[in-house]
């Protein structure tokens, strides 16, 4: 004789999203850089900023800091990140 | 004849194993990832359906949805894990209610959750659920001290590991965690105590059950044997919150603070209750920015040395809770995740009368 059970997990099937076009190039670009405000953010930011206009000739930086670091990213923030050409985003702990 | 329960499996949407044995499910089950490691309760659709009709729900009921990762979560998935983890029927209202709180948004329940702090979600019961289920208050309240309050905490875990990928280096990224993070759940001693229960200090009717849910860290036990006056009982309370701010988090939030007998009857023969214990905390339990100096970190004091931080954001934060055995004077300070990022959220435990089980609906 068989026992029959559920099984426990969400079984959710997650919808697959499709990547942004890839760049081939960041020369002349808007990075948004998107902190979580934690202690080493700054440090760890201001050092990608630099390399990205030093070694990417990026033309334009924009750095925003969530208010919650648990949290979402504000719908301010995502709203803004729609003008960026590309968005980093990175813990900095 | 009428089988035992009104059950047919396509009744649930949970895709179903059919095996040889209770032993094959368990290796099944652990093999999947889909435990605690502790043995689970085979979840039939038997078990799963008499906790469905002991709350009165459907399957496919929607017990809220988890706000950041949009992810609704189901009576029928919640009941699963509940037999896992070997509740009774009795027991799943509070599952119920807890979850619901859970998902509150002010309860931000991914953060609390995937944080690498490693809190585990602490579940208070209030009213009379606690003696229909059995919940003791007393004696190793916070470790295993009774059936109902083991099996309601590890159920919490267990959903978030099944429903909620909530795992182990997947959505769960502490970097230490602690034992509650099996099972955390206690019953208040309200018979004990003369004070307002913890759920009718928040709002709750006196007649109804409630449960209390709170991102929390690990207890962290006191003991002063040596004095009967209120303040200074209080003082070694204070203490240890203070130094939970210097070591841990210095930010504001929702302490627990859990008060066994021997302190409780001091606090009541000075006539001291709820508010006056509050108020004394909320004024006690403060550090300077500058202590960071004596623990290590003075890299990050800056120039807000000066700037005073309370435990508290205010009286009302303070989450007091009658509990623990009759003899010694003990107690527990049980601080929040992360200041007031997670807030402690109160729920009754829904009634419904002359209501029918869905399954037994004409």
């Amino acid at each position: 004789m068989t026992i029959r059970v559920l099984n426990p997990t969400s079984e959710a099937v997650v919808e697959i999203m499709q990547p942004a076009p890839r760049l081939t190039s960041l020369a002349g670009k808007t990075v948004g850089l998107i902190s979580n405000g934690k202690e080493g953010t700054a440090g760890f930011f201001a050092h990608v900023d630099r390399l990205l206009r030093e070694h990417y000739q990026v033309a334009q930086v924009v750095l925003r800091t969530k208010s919650n670091y648990s949290a979402p990213a504000e719908d301010e923030i995502i709203d803004e990140a729609r003008n960026w050409d590309l968005a980093i985003t990175g813990l900095g702990d | 004849m009428k089988p035992a329960l009104n059950v047919m499996p396509d009744a649930f949407n949970s895709q179903y194993f059919d095996l040889d044995d209770a032993g094959d499910v368990q290796e099944f089950y652990h093999s999947r990832g889909w435990t605690d490691g502790f043995p689970i309760v085979p979840p039939t659709p038997e078990a799963v359906q008499a906790c469905l009709d002991w709350v009165l729900m459907p399957a496919n009921e929607i017990i809220g949805i988890e706000p950041v990762r949009e992810r609704a979560i189901t009576a029928e998935k919640l009941a699963i894990n509940a037999v896992m983890a070997g509740c009774l029927p009795a027991h799943f209202p509070v599952v119920v209610s807890a979850w619901m709180a859970m998902l509150k948004e002010e309860f931000l329940l991914h953060g609390t959750t995937a944080s690498t702090g490693g809190c585990a979600i602490l579940v208070i019961l209030n009213g009379s659920i606690r003696r229909e289920i059995g919940a003791r208050s007393d004696f190793n309240v916070l470790g295993s001290s009774d059936r109902a309050t083991s099996v309601i905490g590890r159920t919490i875990r267990l959903a978030l590991i099944n429903i909620l990928q909530v795992s182990p280096g997947a959505i769960d990224r502490s970097t230490l965690g602690h034992p509650g993070k099996i099972s955390y759940c206690i019953a208040e001693d309200e018979e004990g105590s003369d004070w307002l229960s913890l759920a009718e200090s928040r709002d709750i009717p006196k007649d109804a059950s409630a449960v209390t849910v709170l991102a929390a860290c690990a207890p962290r036990q006191i003991m002063n044997e040596w004095t009967s006056k209120p303040e200074e009982i209080l003082d070694t309370y204070a203490a240890e919150m203070r130094a939970n701010m210097r070591n841990y988090s210095i930010w504001s939030g929702n302490y627990v603070v859990i008060m066994a007998p021997q302190h409780r009857e001091h606090m009541r023969a000075a006539g001291w209750g709820r508010k006056e214990i509050a108020n004394y905390l909320f004024e006690k339990a403060r550090i300077r920015r500058s202590e960071w100096s004596t623990v290590g970190k003075g890299s990050v004091i800056r120039d807000k040395g000066d700037t005073e931080y309370c435990a508290l954001p205010s009286p009302d934060h303070l989450l007091l809770v009658a509990a623990g055995g009759p003899a010694g004077g003990f107690g527990a300070i049980i601080p929040p995740w992360l200041g007031a990022k997670s807030q402690a959220v109160t729920a009754a435990i829904g009634v419904c009368i002359d209501c029918e089980p869905p399954s037994q609906a004409k």
